[in-house]
């Protein structure tokens, strides 16, 4: 439709104006006159706004390097965290977990993250301790952060108690009590992509008693 | 500066004390229990002598092919045996095309050292002419797709495909006894290697201080702290044990590992050979006759059969074909002579038929003795057409169209001494797709 790769506002055409679809995928419309076409992918390609999960990779004076799976590493300004000063800096090792979100991305820079939301506040970014994360692809991250809650973490959430981070770069981060617990939401969610609701429901209520 | 790893799988440190912690608990992150092997899948190509292995996510290819060479020196009697190994760069992002790293000539090493040092396949009887000929066995392995494990899947890829492996049959003949006669597939049926037993390697992954995996996955294997590969049969004799650096083990630690996989190993070799026996039947079920329509006229009997021994030739004697190149020279006067009496049999459209059966072996018999030398220069004019250096190519081949490449020859052009027709015309381009999807079955 527009070369934008997630999301564009069309509004009426114009005369001789036409729409052209340029990528496969799901056509989705909301009122009263947005569409766009929504696809899966392994790649990323980032956007303001979205919140991703990215793995330090090295650090330097100003900000850490942290690889949220695009084209470039992006950077992580060391301030950019709620009362942060120079005297407060974080210390994350090469290889942390870190929740932050994308203020800045144009094509051909690296971009740029935050681990505040927009006013300010610390609402949960920043450094994810223990637990797993597993990569899949950005269709199933949408899916996991729809509302109404998909039939996976809704099934999974009645019988076990487990918290998840989901990075729209197709990263998911699991914690729970038990490493079986874990094991057990990963490998359900990773098996639920490509089902329907109904078959998600059935899946996870199958792996569930199994295990009990 | 960084964008170029931008591809790379990177570890964060709540993997690696998960994995740990999990183990711990003797549980691993895809649900499996530590000495619990993936599901293990193991399919074949058309061809003899392919394989495709799939453990869990690890995907290995394997061929085999064969050539006639000269002995080494100090072995006049016995064939040999090589491993090529092909890390794809399609398979992992840290793989480069290119130089072979050190893991992909690692485990090359392994499963040569297991094939050869346990004398898995008869090298004496690869022996044609002694001092002179022997068979030449060259096994390709491709890695499709890293999920960890490669030496297991790759030396379970490579078993198949010698076990399936086919190679032509050959005679002494000639004038003196010297000439070694390579006979089609068609003619005789191909032979199969002499494999005395299946050597089969089984990985353990040691992870902290205690811990131990078998079969470790992509993650595992980049948390561990050390590797051990070891090769036995199903009869429990040791062939090999690698073990490369990494943290080192106790001698206890070491016998454990052997007692659990000469367990696995008894699992594996009978899948190997349940798959590979049901592989022999349906090969055999495709050689059977299968009857003819009666009224599909007699006029055209012939050209059923010709048909069928271009279809058939085409799907086997690809791999026979580049095996033969090299014996050539050894069988140009026989093909001289023979095509020469070839030219005087004609009339014989050699279209296409996208309705013909497959090979009829005993109607194929009886026509060859009807027929007697003229269906088999048929055969060996378009393995004549495999020559290589063309230079020694006499002037009945000449008229063959000449050969661009190796590759797009075998079955190419029968029509040596047949008048053009449209059929003809429209023939090449059937006969290449038709290789061509062959080509892609097989690969």
């Amino acid at each position: 439709m527009d070369p934008k790769p997630s999301m564009t506002f069309i509004d009426k055409p114009v005369d001789h104006d036409t729409i052209t679809v340029i990528k496969a995928g799901i056509l989705r419309f909301s009122e009263p006159n947005k569409y766009w076409i929504e696809s899966s992918h392994k790649r990323f390609i980032p956007t303001v706004g979205d919140t991703v999960l990215g793995i330090v990779v090295d650090k330097r004076a100003d900000s850490f390097f942290v690889d949220i799976k695009g084209p470039m590493v992006a950077f992580l300004p060391v301030l950019a965290f709620e009362g942060g000063t120079r005297r407060n800096i974080p210390k994350y090792e090469v290889g942390a977990l870190i929740y932050a979100r994308i203020v800045n991305a144009n094509t051909g820079m690296n971009p740029e993250l935050s681990c505040m939301d927009a006013s300010g506040k610390a609402a949960e970014f920043g450094l994810l301790k223990d637990g797993y994360m597993f990569e899949s692809s950005t269709g199933l991250s949408r899916m996991l952060l729809s509302s109404p809650t998909c039939p996976v973490l809704e099934g999974l959430g009645k019988k076990l108690a487990f918290e998840i981070a989901v990075g729209l770069n197709g990263r998911v981060w699991v914690n729970a009590e038990h490493p079986s617990s874990i094991i057990l939401v990963a490998n359900a969610i990773m098996n639920s992509e490509s089902l329907t609701p109904v078959q998600q429901k059935i899946m996870v209520e199958r792996l569930l008693d199994r295990v009990n | 500066m960084e964008q170029r790893l931008g591809n790379t799988w990177r570890m964060t440190v709540n993997e690696k004390k998960f994995i740990e912690s999990a183990l711990e608990s003797e549980l691993r992150v895809d649900g499996r229990r530590p000495f619990d092997y993936r599901t293990l899948t193991i399919k074949f190509a058309r061809e003899d002598g392919s394989s495709e292995v799939q453990l869990g996510q690890t995907h290995v290819m394997s061929f085999v092919t064969s050539q006639l060479v000269q002995p080494y020196r100090d072995r006049p009697n016995e064939g040999t045996l090589s491993v090529f190994t092909e890390f794809s760069p399609m398979a992992d992002p840290s793989f480069e095309a290119g130089r072979p790293s050190e893991s992909a000539v690692e485990l090359g090493r392994i499963i040569d050292r297991g094939l050869r040092e346990s004398r898995a396949v008869d090298t004496e009887s690869l022996c044609v002419v002694s001092g002179k000929w022997v068979w030449s066995i060259r096994l390709d392995l491709h890695i499709l797709d890293n999920g960890g494990n490669l030496v297991d899947a790759a030396n379970i890829a490579a078993l198949a495909a010698l076990l399936t492996f086919r190679r032509p049959e050959c005679t002494l003949g000639g004038d003196d006894g010297q000439e070694v006669i390579l006979h089609p597939p068609e003619v005789r049926e191909p032979l199969p290697l002499i494999i005395h037993h299946l050597p089969i390697a089984v990985t353990f992954a040691f992870i902290g201080e205690e811990l131990m995996v078998i079969d470790p996955t992509h993650h595992e294997e980049a948390v561990m702290g050390g590797r051990m590969s070891v090769t036995l049969n199903a009869n429990g004799d040791v062939y090999a044990i690698q073990k490369a650096g990494g943290h080192g083990v106790m001698q206890g630690v070491v016998m454990q590992c052997l007692r659990i996989a000469s367990v696995k190993t008894g699992d594996i070799t009978s899948k190997i050979k349940t798959v590979v026996e049901s592989y022999k039947t349906e090969r055999a079920l495709r050689m059977v006759k299968r009857h003819a329509p009666s009224n599909a006229a007699d006029v055209n009997e012939p050209d059923q059969k010709a048909k069928q021994i271009l279809e058939g030739q085409k799907l086997k004697s690809e791999e026979c074909s580049v095996s033969q190149s090299d014996d050539m020279d050894v069988e140009q006067d026989r093909i001289n002579k023979r095509s020469k009496k070839n030219r005087s049999f004609t009339g014989r459209p050699s279209s296409w038929d996208p309705y013909s059966e497959g090979v009829n072996t005993d109607e194929l018999e009886a026509t060859l003795a009807s027929r007697g030398s003229v269906a088999v220069p048929m055969n060996l004019d378009n393995l004549g057409d495999n020559i290589r250096d063309e230079t020694k190519s006499d002037e009945p081949l000449s008229d063959v169209n000449p050969v661009s490449s190796s590759t797009d020859t075998a079955g190419k052009e029968m029509s040596i001494s047949r008048e053009k027709t449209l059929q003809d015309a429209v023939k090449p381009k059937n006969k290449r797709e038709k290789k061509k999807s062959s080509k892609i079955a097989a690969v």
